[in-house]
Order: structure tokens, then sequence, then C-alpha cells
């Protein structure tokens, strides 16, 4: 059965739209499972079995690096932390939020992930691949823009998985003695990001004890 | 020793410092790069140059550059934290994180690896920034410098370029690495972050960024060849040249026109800016060895200069303001003159704005040198032992100036 190239890059770019657009204490783990799934299909074709079995460790791996962070986090005694979820810094007033900038970089990125998947092969001379490249240019396309557009550091956390997970998908498009090796790699970040976020959700869920106050 | 071990080294002495030391024992943190640089001494050493830009790779060893490059930049971290006023030992864990980070990076020849290893040292530095002071100019931090990081490593599914020397995926290549380089030394039009975290946050906190970080990711710079980039080569090689010249010639204004308290930072970033352009624009001999004399001269005039000039060391400070300066026999001077070879080998216009970004960095120091600074009253011998470390450091500086091609050769194997 032949590979539905626009069936591969349908499913990843709903994919990294709703990683895009994902907010709150759980962005992370949220965008990571989604993104995940929606790079499942690529990664099937190119990768197989355990191209996808990568991709769902990671995810899982994100899922329970959250939540131990979070958990962790939440156990130990109250210090003045960074809260993940809020802005560094406030905005000007203005006509559209954050995430209508969002939704109109991630209209952009079609064009410009459409282009590197028309003109750019991965992989070796022999074994190039071209032309499929379409869902993983436009997650880490949405990805870049996420961290450029980053208000706060979840944001900055979901940034950095999207940028990572789409480049494991790349690897894995290689097709080479590497790619699993490559795509394992590039997946580790994910994981990492996912504890840093939930950590600093967990500590600045806790209140300061009133005494402290006192 | 392997390069794996030494990171896991710094970073379970950076953690176990930040965990366990108090304010009293606070300055125990200079041992965390201290130990770092002893073990990077240990290293198992590669014989060839370390490209990071091979297919996947296992990090075998430190080469003689990165290994001597690695060690001075830890002494000098180390230094940095020795004549600090004060230290907040929460920057241990920092400092730990970047400096196993850049250890990596330098040891491998993978460009997976190493731009994943330098996204961890940018995650850490961008969290301890925000944490410290929660603002525009700390997320742009993250935001900028992850960004770089992120194009470094969407390239490494491309690499090794063999076979495809034409086309647009060398092209594309070359500008990942371009903006992969330019947003991690903060070179403009993507080293607006750099200038706004230098003057809101504390010299310790930058520190990790200017002594550890910015010199190795010169290094890795350098080393990226160009017979390998193909129609990338114009992309890489020239983009670097402009934008570094012209960040070079905006920071010589900066630094002039500047707050004082930036005004090291300043300086530092223009002989950055200056280095990548002749080290990624010129290919010459002289441009790696001049850059590499620049690198010695910061690493160990930064411990002096990025003390706050109320905390005293007027004198040390003067005379390591006279080494900035360029004025000859000083370090900077001969370093400078090579960049300045190696740029009049390509076109006038290159030398020309090259001169006057060091004339921007020479009134600079003149500027600096001239400003009285209140004069703190020394109190003890515990006081003295900074100023006896800043002379030792000036002297230092003034032997770099004397044999600058001896030292570099020392250090740096050539």
């Amino acid at each position: 059965m032949g590979v539905s190239a626009p069936l591969l890059s349908a499913v990843g770019v709903i994919a990294s739209v709703v990683a895009m657009m994902v907010d709150g204490r759980r962005a992370v783990s949220i965008a990571v499972v989604v993104l995940a799934a929606g790079m499942t299909p690529t990664a099937a074709t190119f990768g197989g079995a355990p191209g996808v079995a990568v991709l769902a460790a990671c995810a899982v791996a994100a899922v329970v690096f959250a939540w131990a962070g979070f958990v962790g986090g939440r156990r130990l005694p109250w210090v003045a932390g960074l809260d993940p979820t809020i802005p560094a810094f406030a905005p000007p007033d203005r006509l559209f939020g954050p995430r209508s900038v969002r939704a109109f970089s991630a209209a952009v990125a079609v064009p410009i992930a459409s282009w590197v998947s028309f003109n750019i092969p991965v992989g070796q001379i022999t074994t190039a691949v071209q032309g499929l490249l379409f869902p993983t240019a436009y997650a880490w396309t949405c990805g870049i823009i996420r961290l450029l557009l980053a208000r706060t550091v979840e944001d900055l956390a979901v940034g950095v998985a999207m940028v990572s997970l789409s480049t494991a998908t790349a690897w894995l498009l290689r097709s080479g003695s590497d790619s699993l090796p490559g795509a394992v790699i590039a997946c580790a970040v994910t994981p990492v990001a996912a504890l840093v976020a939930g950590w600093l959700a967990g500590r600045s869920t806790r209140r300061r004890p009133v005494e402290a106050e006192a | 020793m392997n390069p794996l071990v030494i990171a896991a080294v710094w970073v379970v002495l950076g953690v176990t410092a930040s965990a366990v030391l108090r304010r009293r024992t606070a300055r125990l943190v200079t041992f965390v790069p201290l130990a770092g640089a002893g073990l990077t001494l240990l290293a198992s050493r590669s014989l060839a140059p370390v490209e990071p830009l091979g297919g996947l790779g296992a990090i075998s060893g430190l080469d003689r550059a990165g290994q001597g490059l690695l060690v001075a930049a830890a002494i000098s971290m180390a230094l940095v934290i020795a004549l600090h006023p004060s230290i907040d030992v929460s920057a241990a864990r920092t400092i730990g994180v970047v400096g196993a980070s850049v250890t990596l990076a330098m040891a491998s020849g993978d460009p997976l690896l190493t731009a994943l290893a330098l996204t961890v040292a940018v995650g850490a530095l961008a969290l301890r920034w925000i944490g410290q002071a929660p603002g525009r100019a700390t997320l742009a931090a993250g935001r900028i410098a992850g960004s770089g990081t992120a194009a470094l490593i969407a390239a490494s599914p491309f690499l090794p370029l063999s076979g495809f020397t034409t086309g647009a995926r060398p092209v594309v290549v070359g500008g990942l690495l371009v903006a992969g380089v330019a947003a991690l030394l903060a070179v403009y039009p993507l080293g607006g972050w750099a200038a706004g975290v230098l003057s809101v946050l504390r010299p310790l906190d930058v520190a990790p960024w200017l002594v550890l970080l910015v010199p190795t990711v010169l290094l890795l710079a350098e080393r990226i060849p160009e017979g390998v980039l193909g129609d990338g080569v114009p992309v890489y090689e020239h983009i670097l040249l402009v934008v570094g010249l012209g960040s070079a010639v905006w920071g010589g204004f900066w630094a002039v026109r500047g707050p004082a308290r930036t005004r090291y930072g300043r300086i530092f970033m223009t002989d950055i800016a200056l280095s990548i352009a002749a080290v990624g624009g010129t290919r010459t001999s002289p441009a790696v060895t001049g850059a590499l004399i620049i690198v010695l001269c910061h690493l160990t005039l930064a411990p002096i200069l990025l003390r706050p000039a109320e905390a005293g060391l007027m004198w040390p400070r003067r005379v390591a303001w006279a080494l900035l300066s360029g004025v000859p026999p000083s370090p900077s001077f001969w370093g400078r003159f090579l960049l300045l070879e190696a740029l009049a080998a390509g076109n006038v216009d290159s030398t020309i704005a090259a001169v006057v970004a060091m004339t921007g960095i020479f009134i600079a120091t003149v500027m600096a040198c001239s400003t009285r600074p209140a004069r703190v009253p020394p109190a003890g011998w515990r006081a003295r032992a900074p100023e006896a470390g800043a002379w030792l450091l000036v002297a230092a500086g003034i032997a770099i100036g004397l044999a600058p091609l001896s030292v570099s050769r020392f250090v740096f194997g050539s």
C-alpha cells in the first residue's frame, strides 16, 4: 500500500495546531501526546513499529515525568518560585490576544512547511526522501513560532517539546542505520521539558505558610 | 576520563552545592568549576579536531583546543565566583548544568548531541534568569537563544551533506547553522536579549553564559568547515560576516553610550561579534588565532570586570580596562590586530567597520578608566584577598600581552 501524503499531512497539521493552541498547567503533556499521535502515521510509514514505539515511549515518558515533577514540587517545603503559567511580563493592550497571534502564525507556517517538504530531501543520497516532510516541517515551524511568541515558561517548554518531537520524526525519515538512535536522542529533551514544567507547576501550587507571612 | 563522567561530576557538584551550602559557606561554590577544570585536564583526548557536522556518533573525547578552552573557562568561572562580593548558592545549579552541557557539546562530533547539549545549557540559563528577574528581557533569552538551539537541532537530520552540496538543502542547513550561532552568541539581529539580560541581572548570573557558553559556541562555529557545506557556504560565511560586523559596530556604539554597569558586557559582545565575523566570514588563519587570544583575554579579565565597581578593586579594574583597550602591548591589541588582518584580506569595507567598532571599544575603555568609583576602605586580610587575586589576574593579562602566541599555544595547543 502506498503512502498517502495528504493523510499524513492532515493528521500532522491537526496535531500541530492543537499543540500550538493548548495552554494551562498540563499544556506540555497534552501537546506531547497529541503531537506524538499526529506524527505516528509518518513514523509508522518510515520507522515501522520501532518508530511508533519511540514516539509512544516519548509521550508516556513526558506524561509520567510531568506528573512526577508536579508531585515532587508539591511535596517539598514551600519556597518562593516561578509559576510557569504566569506571563513573565504584562503585554500592552492589543486588538488580538496571544492565541490569535499563534493561530495566525500557524496559518503562515503552512507555506513554509510546504516549501521545505518539496525542496529539501532528507537522508543519504541513495535513500533520500522528498515531498513527505510536510507534517514534520510544519510541527517544527509551529514549535519555533511557539518559542518566539512565548509569554510564559510553559510556552517555552511546549515549544521545546514540539521541536524535539518533530526532529525525532525527521530522523525516522532518514531511513539509515542511525535513524532510530537519532530519533531516540532527539526525543530525550521532551520528558525533561515536561519534568521542568511539572516541577514548577507543582511548586507554585503550594501556598505560602501563614507563619512565614506573619 | 570520559567526557560523560566529567559532565556528570559538574551536574552532581552543582546540584549538591546549591542544596547543601548556606550563606556562610557560599564561597565553596568555587569548587564546582574548579573540579570541572581539574577533571577536564584528565579527559580522554581525541587526536582529530571534533567537528559537529558528521552523522550520529558517540562522545569519544575532547580535542586539544576544546580541552584547553574548557579548562580556561572553568578556571575563569571559579575566579568570577571567588571575586564576587556576594554569592547566591542556587547559582551553583545553573553553573553545574551549563558546565556539563558545554563539556558534552565540545566533546561531541554529532550535530544532534551538540545541539541538545546547548539546548539544555540555554534552558538552565533561561530558567535561572526568568526566576531571578521575570520580565521581557529574560524571557527573550529563552525565546531567542532557545530558538537558536532549535535551529541547530533542526539542522541535524540533514547532516552530513555528503552528496548534497548543491540545491536547497545545503542552503537551508547553512541558514539554520547561522541562526543557531548568531542567537547563542547574541549577534544582532538576534542579540537584543543579551543586552537586556546584562542590564537587569547581576553579573554572577550572566557569567555562565559569558564565560562558559559563548567561548564554546565560538569555537564550535569555527569548526564548521566550509568544504562540507557546499552551496551553503555563501549563506553561512556572508551572513556571519555581515551580521558580525554590524553587531560589532552597534555594540561599540552602545559600549560608549550605554550605562556604565553594562559597559563590560557590551565590550565583550563587540569582541565576540568581531571574532565571529572574522572566524566565520573570512576563514583565514590569523582570524582563528586572533579570536582565541581575544577569548583568553576576556577569560582572564572577566572575573575583575564582572565584579561590581562599587565593591572596590579600583586600581586592578583600571589596569584591566587598560588591558582591554586595544593599546599595545595589551592582549586585546594582538587579538584585534589579527582579526583586523584577517578581515583586511577580504575587503576594505569589512576593515572600516571593524576599525569603527574597535574605536568604540577604545573610547569605552578610556571612559571606564577615567570614572572614579567610590573608594571602599579595606577591612583586614579577608578584604585584601580579592585584591591580591585581581592583581594576579592583571599580571596574567600582561603576560598574555607580552607573549600572546606562546600563551595561546600553551592553552589551546595551536
